[in-house]
């Protein structure tokens, strides 16, 4: 499909979504072709940054209005030839859709794509975007505002109503839900589209089984038809957050930390297969690359909208299109090589975006050694040492998680052990190390770190470090 | 306004910073108006500066870093439109009040693999359209191209032919990147596909270079009797007519209404052959032969340096070299060279007139600029 912006009055035609004409005030109305025939094609040779798949072909597209839009395939075409967008056959297809200046048309078109997707005007519907730290849009740790504003949208379209209709999702442990919400520009969505917000963590929770497993899950998620619409990111525990690891954050807070403990890769599967009525339509306006949110991970040009019943087969896609690594728990979930792809090639769209490195963090100087740790230790760790940037030191190593391995702690010095479940694992290995504990005040974890960090040889906590480090934080309470 | 003096480095993959091509293209242009760097009352400065990761110079301000090598505490613009700054830098100086007016475009553009200056260049391309469609300069240029041989029966040989003039030209041009260098027809023909149906010698040479040039209010013997600069859409795909830029025909009927002349008045002139493709096509929208008759030009000679009309005599951007900011500066570098009897081997005769176009993008930015030899 071609979109052009028209004015109702003169005609005037614009590539760019604009409210008004600037010539006579007219109102602007969307020309969509749909009738397009090849006008051109080029072969290319050669490779840039975001294209380093050669060869491959840009067509230029003609609708039946004339407007012309050049397209990249790796398909040979023929001038004259008509181009027709094949839509899914089979039930866990992928639709993958680039956003030309409009994300309502491309969610649209992502649907219009797949096969046996819609909504109901009565069904009651759960949205459930990615919000996990308090983060501007722009930061790409949180689902895109516009992108859910673009979503309620079309749910309008289909007539769904809007007391149908809950928006939900919880913080990672340790983070204030509203407020990741509010500044993610969430809440204000929701409040333009007159739906409601519901704080995940607040519960109640029902148990829901799948074989062995019991998963504690938002009460208000079962009967509903569940949108998940997470944002897609790199994530340098897990690989990927993305379309199934958005769902962990429906269940309650024990139950995310036992997933982590009982091997994320499993669990997060089972998860996600016990889960009924589902699709998943992804946020890629931007994907984010790196390390991950709040850990100098980075926003990624992406523009795309994935969407498809099969959340598992949608990670797959977009690993494949990031040029990523696929995560355990992606491959235990999905035939990556029986997945099929409408809308665009994924060659066409592959690009190397920035992976993960395990065991780096924000700070140079400090490792880590991740034995599967929860997001709260996790966000915990990304959130000291990302403040500590700057400070010089000697190289300290993070070790958490309840699943640390003994033998990877052999030989190494200067440890500093995050979290509780760490600690008492390296106590029962009988190692020496440094603890900060989750339950501190984040002023003395600080503190504590960074007296960790700038102490030459074996890396301990005095008392004298527990009062001058308490001490700072009734300081900080009383100047506050 | 009229031109004292000109100056430019040679087009190449020489080393040395921007700040050392400007100074050396400065010296060149202020020895050779004879005029004093005090004179200058304004600046106006073409320089995309690159970023292309590691190498590149990352001075967006270069109007600072120009009034640091230069020394001058005068008004310094630095207008941009990438391909298209040169020309756009000349037309600013023309519409600004000043008496000498020295007008500077400069580029060190290799500053890393062809990977990543394809990219860098790229950047001048639309972001949603073509940036994401791999829609790269030749590839731009190609479908161009390729609505033209289809519609006005123009082929990859008269392409070839373009590219093979302008080669014959850079030959003799020592500021060019293949000055002695030989190319044979055959050797453009064979040349590798780059963006089909451009092979690798339709393409111009990313090169780093500088040119200068001092304007002033007082006669001298070379005017600037037309200048003119119009942009049209930002992508070629958005015109009703791929194969015809608006923003050129806009520009040259400017420039001739302004210097009072025709199309058939031009002697020598300077196209934006940033692809062979685009020269030819720029023959019909300047006005030099009727719509798609470009290729008969090019077929018979018309343009060559010993025809009626030699076009690109200092080799064009395809085989002097295109240093993006610097290249329309260093076109009308050329064209004084020829007024003034200066062009040594490439010098053709009994030059009045001569066309400077200079493009920024597939089109979109188009400057014209109209040079008169005043006297004999």
């Amino acid at each position: 499909m071609i979109i052009r912006w028209i004015c109702e009055k003169c005609n005037k035609k614009w590539i760019y979504p604009v409210e008004k004409c600037v010539y006579c005030k007219g109102g602007i109305i969307k020309q969509k072709g749909s009738r397009l025939k090849v006008a051109g094609i080029t072969k290319v040779m050669i490779p840039s940054p975001m294209h380093p798949l050669i060869p491959y072909n840009i067509i230029l597209l003609e609708d039946e209005y004339g407007n012309r839009l050049p397209k990249k395939t790796m398909k040979d075409y023929k001038i004259g030839e008509e181009f027709v967008q094949e839509k899914a056959k089979t039930e866990n297809a992928v639709a993958i859709v680039k956003i030309k200046y409009d994300i309502y048309e491309a969610i649209k078109e992502a649907i219009r794509l797949l096969k046996g997707v819609g909504f109901d005007s009565e069904e009651k519907i759960l949205i459930k975007p990615s919000v996990v730290l308090a983060a501007y849009p722009y930061q790409a740790v949180n689902t895109n505002p516009d992108f859910l504003d673009a979503l309620l949208r079309l749910l309008g379209d289909y007539g769904v109503k809007k007391d149908n209709i809950l928006v939900a999702e919880q913080a990672l442990i340790g983070s204030d839900t509203m407020d990741a919400a509010s500044k993610a520009g969430i809440l204000e969505v929701c409040k333009r589209h007159g739906v409601d917000f519901a704080d995940i963590s607040k519960g109640p929770f029902e148990v829901i089984e799948a074989g062995d497993t019991k998963f504690n899950i938002f009460k208000k998620a079962l009967g509903r038809k569940i949108i998940n619409a997470p944002i897609m990111k790199t994530n340098f525990q897990i690989g990927l957050s993305g379309a199934m690891e958005n769902f962990s954050r429906l269940c309650d807070e024990k139950t995310q930390r036992e997933m982590y403990y009982n091997d994320i890769g499993k669990s997060l599967p089972k998860l996600v297969n016990a889960l009924q009525n589902v699709i998943t339509i992804a946020d890629v306006s931007s994907g984010m690359q790196g390390q991950g949110p709040l850990a100098a991970g980075e926003p990624a040009f992406m523009n795309l909208v994935l969407a498809g019943k099969d959340a598992a087969a949608i990670d797959a896609a977009f690993c494949e299109v990031g040029m990523l690594m696929l995560p355990e728990y992606v491959s235990n979930s999905t035939d990556t090589k029986k997945i099929e792809i409408v809308g665009n090639e994924i060659d066409a769209l592959k690009y190397p975006i920035r992976k993960p490195i395990p065991n780096e963090t924000p700070h140079a100087d400090i490792k880590v050694i991740d034995g599967k740790a929860c997001p709260a230790c996790l966000n915990l760790m990304n959130s000291l040492t990302s403040k500590l940037i700057g400070l010089r030191g000697q190289e300290i190593i993070i070790a958490m998680g309840p699943l640390l391995d003994a033998n990877e702690l052999k030989e190494k010095e200067r440890i500093v052990v995050l979290g509780d479940c760490a600690a008492k694992k390296l106590g029962s290995m009988g190692l020496e190390f440094a603890s900060i504990k989750e339950n501190m005040d984040s002023v003395e974890q600080i503190l504590l770190l960074k007296k960790l960090l700038i102490t030459e040889g074996t890396p301990k906590i005095t008392n004298i470090d527990k009062i001058k480090s308490k001490m700072q934080k009734l300081l900080s309470k009383v100047m506050k | 306004m009229y031109i004292k003096g000109v100056g430019m480095t040679k087009f190449g993959a020489q080393s040395g910073t921007s700040q050392e091509l400007v100074y050396e293209a400065v010296m060149e242009a202020i020895e050779d108006s004879d005029s004093d760097i005090k004179d200058i009352d304004a600046v106006v400065v073409a320089s995309a500066s690159t970023d292309a990761e590691s190498g590149g110079e990352r001075q967006r301000l270069f109007s600072g870093v120009l009034s640091s090598i230069l020394r001058k505490q005068v008004p310094i613009l630095n207008p941009t439109a990438v391909c298209g700054g040169g020309g756009a830098a000349l037309w600013t100086a023309n519409k600004i009040d000043y008496n000498n007016i020295l007008v500077v475009g400069v580029e060190r553009l290799l500053t890393n693999n062809s990977i990543r200056v394809t990219d860098e260049i790229m950047m001048a391309a639309e972001r949603i359209y073509e940036q994401a469609e791999g829609l790269n300069f030749p590839a731009q240029n190609a479908l161009v191209a390729q609505q033209y041989m289809m519609r006005y029966g123009a082929t990859t040989d008269d392409f070839a032919l373009v590219a093979y003039k302008n080669h014959q030209n850079a030959y003799k041009n020592p500021k060019a990147r293949f000055y002695k260098k030989e190319v044979t027809l055959k050797q453009i023909k064979k040349s590798p596909v780059v963006a089909s149906p451009l092979r690798l010698f339709d393409c111009s040479l990313s090169v780093n270079g500088a040119a200068a040039i001092i304007m002033t209010k007082n006669e001298t013997d070379i005017k600037i009797s037309g200048s003119s600069l119009f942009v049209g859409r930002m992508a070629a795909f958005e015109s009703a007519d791929m194969t015809s830029w608006e923003a050129t025909r806009l520009a040259a009927n400017e420039a001739y209404k302004q210097a009072g002349i025709s199309p058939d008045d031009i002697d020598i002139a300077e196209l934006h052959d940033a692809f062979t493709s685009v020269e030819l096509l720029s023959y019909d929208d300047l006005g030099f032969c009727k719509k798609g008759e470009g290729k008969h030009l090019i077929r018979n000679g018309y343009t060559s340096i010993n025809g009626e009309m030699p076009v690109n005599t200092s080799g064009g951007l395809k085989a002097k070299g295109h240093p993006i900011s610097a290249t329309g500066v260093s076109q009308v570098y050329e064209i004084v060279k020829q007024m003034r009897k200066q062009a040594g081997e490439r010098q053709v005769d009994n030059v009045k007139y001569g066309l400077a176009q200079n493009i920024g993008g597939a089109g979109s930015t188009v400057a014209v600029h109209i040079l008169e030899k005043i006297g004999g």
